[in-house]
Parts: C-alpha cells; sequence; structure tokens
C-alpha cells in the first residue's frame, strides 16, 4: 500500500513537473507572439484537394492582433474552417482559458519536441482539443492537431526561416480530413466518364493545403480597412 | 463561285425571313434569362449542393457564383435544349420546301442540286453559329455584367476543377467552337433526315428523337452500350467541358473532334448523294 | 434545225408502276405544243422530266440540242416553268421572291423591269403582298412573271388555266400568242382540256396511261377532211346492207357495239349531205347525225376509258 501511495505520489509530482514545463514552453511562445502586433506577406498557396482540381495560387497574407486575418488573392481558393494561422497565438495568449499539459515528446526534423495538450476549460468552446508539438531547445511550434467539435481535425506542420523570432513560420502544411467529393453523373451532364466509382458514402481523404510566405513586413500598422475591404475580381 | 454565292444569299436571305427562325433567339433570350434571375435569387443554395462536402471543413474565398460560371451552367443546359431549336430551323430546310412545292422553284434555276444542297447547309450552320453567338452573348457577357469575372469552378463527373479567370478567355473560344462542331452534326442529321422526308415535322421529330435515345445510351454503363458508345455524335456533344479539365485530354477533344467532323462529313455526303437523285413528287 | 425539246423513249417507273411508257416527242423550236391527256395520264411526269424533276428510268432527254444530264444548268436559262401549281414562299412578298429567283438567276434588273413584268402578267401594283394573301389566280400570274422573269426561250405550263377566272383565261390566251408571236418563244402547254389546245396550239401530243395515244399538226388532226360520223337510225340492219352495196361501204368503221343504233363513218365533212340524202332516197330514216374530228374523238376513247 505505502509503494502504491508513494508511487502515486512521484506521478503526481512528474504531473505538475510536465505541467511547469508547458507553462514554460507557452511562455517562452508568447513572448514570440508579444513583439508581433502585425504582418504582411507574400504568400504562395499549394492545394492538394480530393475531388478539387486548382492551379497554385499567389496572393497575399495581413494579419493583425488579435485576430484580424486576411488573405488577399484573385479568384476561388479554400482555407480550413478552423484556421490556425488566426487562432493560435490567441489560444497561447489567452492562458486563462485552457488547461495545458504535456502529453510526451517526439521528434520532429531531428528536433526534440514536447507535445502540449490544450483542454479549454469551458465546455461551450468549439475546440475539444489542441495537441501542439514545440520544439524544445528553441521554442517554435512544429505541428498542431487541432480537434473542434463542427469541423472534425486539422493537422498543420510548421517549417521555419527568417522568422523565427516573431514565431512565424515560412511554410505551413494543413491537413483536413473530408468526405470524398463526388458529383451526380447526371448534374454532370458527363457522358464520356464511367462511373466505376462505387459511391461515396462516408469514405473519408485527406487534402492538403501548402502555404508558402515570404517577403515579410513586420509590425507595420496594418489600417484596419485591410481587412474589410472588398477583394478584386 | 457567284451562282452559288447567289443560291447562298438566298438561302440566307430565308432563313432570317422566316417567323421560326426568332423563335429559337427567343427561346435562347428566355432561358438564359430565366436561369440568370433564378442564380441572382438562390444562386448560393443551389451552389451549395454541389459544394456541401467542401463547404463542411472549408471556407469557400471569392466569387464562385459569377459569370463564368452561369455561363458555364447553361451552356450545360442548353446543349440539351439547342438541337430542337437547330432542327427546328434545319431540319425543314429540305422537307419544309418539298412540302409547300417551293422546291420545284428552286430546282428549275440554273444551280445545280449539290449546289443547293450546300448552300442550304452552309445556312443552316449559320443559323448555328448565330444561335451560339446569341448564347455566348446572353450566358457570358450578360452574366459577366450580372455577377462579375471570376474563377471557374467546374462541375465534371467526380472533380470540381478550378480555372483562373485569365484562364478562361481561350478555353470558352475553342468550347464555343465544339459546341458549334456538336450542334454541326444536329445541323446535318436534321438536314440529311430533311432530304428524305417530304413533310416539315418529321425531320424535327427524329432528330429529338435520335438524339434522346443515343442520349439514354450514353447515360448507362453497359458493356453493350460501351462498344458503340464512343461512335455516337451525342456521347462528344459535351466535349466542350473536357476544356475545363485540369489537365485537358487533349488526345480526348481531337477525338471527339474527329467523330464529330467524320459526322457533319458522312451525313453532308449522304444528304448530297440523295438530293440529287430525288424524284420531286409534290 | 435542232428542237426545242426531244424526248427519246422515255420511260417513268415508280416502282411496277409505269407513269410514262416508251415516250418520243419533239417539240420545234416556235411551237406552241399542247401537250393534252387527262388527269393521271403521265404529263405533269413528263414535264417534271423535261425539267429535271424527276429522272427518266430509260430513255434520253435533250433540249436546244443538248442533253439534259449533260448541261443541266445552261439548258434552265433558257427554260421557264410553271410545274403542277406556283407555289412560293407565303412569308415573302411576291416582289420579294422574284427577286429571290432573279438572285438564283444571276440577273439584275432594275424596279422598272420588274414592273414591267408586273404590268404583262397583270399583277402591276400588287407585288407588294405577301404571297399568302394571293388568290390561286395572283399565284397564277405571279408564277408566269416567274417562269418570264429570265426572257427565256422556251416557257412550259403545267395547266396553266387552273383558277384562272374566264377573263384570266383569256388574257393568258392572249400573253402565250403574243409571246409566241412577238418573241418566237416556244410554248409547251399542258392541259386535260381539249379546246384549249386546239385554240392556241400548233403542235399537239395526246397521251393517256403514259402511252402516246395521238401526236402531229393540230390542223391536220382537226381537219375536216376525215372526220368521225356517227350516224343514229331506225333501222340500222336495213341502212347498213344498203351501205354495203353502196360506195360508202369504203367509208364504213368497223362497228363498235352491234346493239347499237349507231352507224360509225369516216369521211370529210362535205360528203355528209350526200349519205343523207341516199339514206333518204331509200327511205331509211335517220334520227341523228354527229361529227367530231380525230383528236375529238381520240381524246373522247381516253375520257370514256
Amino acid at each position: 500500500m505505502k509503494k502504491i501511495l508513494l508511487l502515486l505520489l512521484c506521478l503526481g509530482c512528474l504531473n505538475l513537473k510536465a505541467d511547469d514545463n508547458a507553462k514554460k514552453l507557452i511562455r517562452e511562445l508568447n513572448k514570440k507572439f508579444t513583439l508581433l502586433n502585425d504582418y504582411s506577406a507574400d504568400l504562395y498557396m499549394k492545394f492538394n484537394i480530393p475531388g478539387v482540381k486548382m492551379n497554385n495560387m499567389r496572393g497575399k497574407v495581413f494579419f493583425k492582433k488579435p485576430n484580424k486575418f486576411r488573405i488577399r488573392t484573385k479568384g476561388i481558393f479554400f482555407l480550413p474552417k478552423q484556421n490556425p494561422m488566426q487562432n493560435i497565438s490567441n489560444m497561447f495568449l489567452d492562458t486563462t482559458a485552457y488547461t495545458t499539459v504535456i502529453s510526451g515528446y517526439e521528434m520532429i526534423d531531428n528536433r526534440n519536441c514536447a507535445v502540449i495538450n490544450m483542454i479549454p476549460l469551458k465546455s461551450d468552446n468549439e475546440l475539444i482539443l489542441g495537441k501542439f508539438w514545440v520544439d524544445i531547445a528553441n521554442p517554435l511550434i512544429l505541428k498542431t492537431q487541432i480537434t473542434t467539435k463542427n469541423n472534425g481535425t486539422i493537422e498543420t506542420r510548421n517549417f521555419f526561416g527568417d522568422m523565427i523570432q516573431y514565431a512565424l513560420p515560412s511554410k505551413i502544411i494543413i491537413e483536413v480530413e473530408m468526405n470524398k467529393m463526388k458529383v451526380p453523373k447526371m448534374m454532370a451532364m458527363d457522358l464520356k466518364k464511367k462511373s466505376t466509382d462505387k459511391p461515396a458514402g462516408n469514405q473519408k481523404e485527406k487534402g492538403s493545403i501548402e502555404l508558402n510566405f515570404s517577403s515579410f513586413k513586420i509590425n507595420t500598422k496594418i489600417p484596419d480597412q485591410v481587412f474589410t475591404e472588398k477583394d478584386e475580381q | 463561285m457567284k451562282s452559288f454565292i447567289a443560291i447562298l444569299n438566298n438561302e440566307l436571305y430565308k432563313t432570317m425571313k422566316r417567323p421560326r427562325t426568332y423563335i429559337g433567339f427567343g427561346v435562347i433570350i428566355f432561358i438564359c434569362a430565366m436561369l440568370q434571375a433564378a442564380f441572382y435569387h438562390d444562386g448560393k443554395e443551389i451552389l451549395s449542393f454541389v459544394t456541401q462536402q467542401l463547404d463542411m471543413v472549408f471556407n469557400v474565398q471569392g466569387n464562385i457564383l459569377n459569370g463564368n460560371l452561369i455561363c458555364f451552367i447553361l451552356l450545360q443546359t442548353l446543349i440539351v435544349q439547342m438541337p430542337l431549336l437547330v432542327a427546328l430551323v434545319t431540319g425543314d430546310s429540305v422537307s419544309g420546301e418539298t412540302a409547300s412545292g417551293t422546291i420545284r422553284f428552286l430546282l428549275t434555276t440554273p444551280a445545280s442540286r449539290t449546289k443547293i444542297i450546300l448552300a442550304k447547309w452552309l445556312s443552316g450552320l449559320f443559323y448555328t453559329l448565330v444561335l451560339l453567338i446569341l448564347l455566348g452573348i446572353m450566358a457570358l457577357v450578360v452574366s459577366r455584367l450580372i455577377f462579375g469575372v471570376g474563377d471557374l469552378m467546374a462541375v465534371n463527373s467526380d472533380t470540381l476543377t478550378i480555372i483562373r479567370s485569365d484562364d478562361l478567355t481561350w478555353r470558352w473560344g475553342y468550347a464555343f467552337l465544339i459546341a458549334f462542331l456538336s450542334l454541326g452534326v444536329v445541323a446535318s442529321l436534321a438536314q440529311t433526315l430533311s432530304c428524305f422526308i417530304d413533310n416539315s415535322i418529321t425531320p424535327i421529330v427524329s432528330v429529338m428523337a435520335i438524339i434522346i435515345i443515343f442520349t439514354i445510351i450514353g447515360m448507362f454503363d453497359l458493356p453493350s452500350f460501351d462498344l458503340i458508345k464512343p461512335f455516337l455524335f451525342t456521347t462528344h456533344m459535351i466535349s466542350w467541358k473536357s476544356l475545363f479539365e485540369d489537365p485537358i485530354p487533349v488526345k480526348e477533344i481531337y477525338f471527339s473532334c474527329a467523330v464529330l467532323l467524320a459526322h457533319i462529313i458522312l451525313l453532308l455526303s449522304i444528304s448530297i448523294y440523295y438530293f440529287k437523285r430525288k424524284d420531286i413528287l409534290t | 434545225m435542232s428542237f426545242a425539246i426531244s424526248l427519246q423513249n422515255v420511260t417513268k417507273k415508280f416502282n411496277d408502276f409505269v407513269a410514262v411508257d416508251n415516250l418520243n416527242l419533239t417539240v420545234n423550236r416556235g411551237d406552241i405544243y399542247g401537250f393534252l391527256g387527262p388527269n393521271g395520264s403521265g404529263k405533269s411526269t413528263t414535264l417534271r422530266m423535261i425539267m429535271g424533276l424527276i429522272s427518266p428510268t430509260t430513255g434520253n432527254i435533250s433540249l436546244f440540242g443538248t442533253a439534259l444530264s449533260e448541261n443541266r444548268s445552261e439548258i434552265m436559262r433558257k427554260v421557264g416553268c410553271i410545274i403542277e401549281k406556283p407555289d412560293f414562299y407565303t412569308y415573302l412578298t411576291a416582289h420579294e421572291n422574284l427577286k429571290l429567283f432573279a438572285r438564283a438567276h444571276q440577273l439584275h434588273y432594275t424596279e422598272s423591269q420588274y414592273q414591267d413584268l408586273y404590268q404583262l402578267v397583270g399583277l402591276y401594283k400588287r407585288e407588294q403582298g405577301k404571297v399568302k394573301t394571293f388568290s390561286h389566280g395572283m399565284k397564277q400570274r405571279l408564277g408566269l412573271a416567274q417562269a418570264l422573269l429570265h426572257n427565256p426561250e422556251m416557257i412550259i405550263l403545267d395547266e396553266p388555266n387552273t383558277g384562272l377566272d374566264p377573263q384570266g383565261i383569256i388574257d393568258l390566251r392572249k400573253l402565250i400568242m403574243q409571246l409566241n408571236a412577238e418573241r418566237g418563244m416556244t410554248v409547251l402547254f399542258s392541259s386535260h382540256i381539249l379546246t384549249e389546245v386546239q385554240e392556241i396550239c400548233n403542235h399537239m401530243i395526246v397521251i393517256n396511261k403514259g402511252k402516246t395515244i395521238a401526236q402531229g399538226n393540230v390542223q391536220q388532226l382537226i381537219s375536216s377532211e376525215s372526220l368521225h360520223v356517227n350516224l343514229e337510225v331506225v333501222d340500222r340492219p336495213r341502212a347498213l346492207a344498203f351501205i354495203q352495196q353502196s360506195p360508202w361501204v369504203s367509208k364504213l368503221q368497223q362497228e363498235i357495239n352491234k346493239t347499237e343504233q349507231v352507224i360509225h363513218f369516216q369521211m370529210a365533212k362535205d360528203e355528209i349531205p350526200l349519205l343523207v340524202q341516199q339514206l333518204s332516197a331509200h327511205n331509211i330514216d335517220i334520227l341523228s347525225i354527229d361529227y367530231r374530228n380525230q383528236l375529238e374523238e381520240y381524246f373522247l376513247k381516253i375520257t370514256h376509258s
């Protein structure tokens, strides 16, 4: 019995230690986030969405604290409903709304990462669970996995370049899970293609969007109307 | 050549003076306006039927409901109705004159029967072209004015293809050319039947019956139909859509154009051969 | 001298039905040629073959010395026609219809030339009316204008009097005679009414069931030198007995129906009074006498058959 109590105490201490480490890492990250008030950058997007064929496109991205975000481009493009570029820094800055805990350690790109789980304290939060792979040596989020109530799970891989000091990645690959796309043959009016595929049903497929950033401009006091003006077509 | 131009001129004059010619123009304008109004009010709901799986995961950014998409939908919808409008005029070209007796008026001029049938065929193609140009103006130009210009989200059998707006003009050009080729087959078929039949209505009804039967064959994925499907002109009537795929299936498009052209040449040859030997008994 | 029309052994079959059977026909330039036959005799089929609307099954057709199959275009420049009935584009005006026809002939007429033509056929100031508002008679006049538009060397008219009022028929007859006399125009004129042909034609052919019944100069065919005389008597055997012993026997025709009271002769018109006189002298009572020329006789046979 004593042994069991001793084991539980040790585990509890370890857990407290992990919680502390998570907070420490978040603090380190937040330091970088707080340096950033706004940014703009050139954007190059690559889409690999099942059932959707589209060319890569160029655009410009704008961000302003706390959560103003906009991609200005000419034409149609897709972004996940749970936009990681818009929300993650807010989640980290708002330390009171989430419980954070390190659930383990993993190597990503030969870098030792702590896996920080973020669980919202309030049940009405859209987020169910946020998992962040944070580089321990130089606190940067290398990977995220966000599970929400309505929009499923989105995985993000971040690759860093010049803007490490602001924790801004130069490349983000967003992976989403979605139902297989299927347009009824009658609607597509396609007599040439054979519809040999079985009905889509709930068959899940993975899609990805790659965002490449360059020519960052940091803290240039971007006016608010940039986020409200209409897109040119 | 001068005599041929004179005959062609006559055929065009008659086509443009006939009241039924304007039925086609009226129908195109009416259908386009009706669908444009419907999309103006309920377009987003209609579109959500196609994009519902995407909408679950993504925010689709940009103006999807633009003039290019409306044109795509209109062309896809009207390619089914337009053969009727084309047949209404071309299916009557010989049979109507036979029924009314004016064929005697034509065939007692110095023009040869070959020239007469060629002039009628060209006049039918000209009418088809005018019909398509009107559709182009209504579907593309007017839709762009109402809904704006933007990337095209083309709906194919199992994919949505997003084509950038600056990459669309040449595709529309070729799409309308292929649509013209498709309707050229309909015009040629209608004229050929018109040579064989001596009343106005039967060739028109026959053309529509043939299109309906061939389209139904095309709809079913049955092994016995697979052999004939590639050679049915209806299979290739929607080949213009291939221009909005990525990558463009160039070989498929060439094959479709070849099949359509072969149909036109064959049908025209049959009509010339038969018409040259036809006894005018009415 | 080349013929305006020459048909040699022309036959037209529609499956098993023989519409025209081994027809030979020559129309000289400058003739007004009557083409006579009851309805369904093969007149329209023949005229259609001459105009290239129907191909003959066998035989040769030449116009102005040229085979129709060789140079149809050139021949059509020399021929105007109304076949069956004049049909026009009803949604166009008379003037627009004629302009179409003129364009097909590559003719560039002035408005006054058109007006002259309208005056000639009696359509003056009616030319701007839509053809759908025209009576059959007016369409016939327009048909004539179309046939004459390119100033042809020959016109072929298929029953042109149909639908015309009496004045119209007289006008047309005058016009045909005038065109023939003033321009030397050859006219091929079909009809099923004998008197029409007799009045204006100088040559004619009679056909029935696709076959030629009679052909030749109208004057000869209607000559009073060889009339068909039908004599109706009270006592036919007695009359025949007298005739058998008299020189009149050479004029006697083969008896058609012995049960009739009629005796048939072929003789000149001025011989009839002498025959009547001799029969009366032998107390043979005559009930009636009628006589027809050859053409009338042929036509009557056709009509009866």
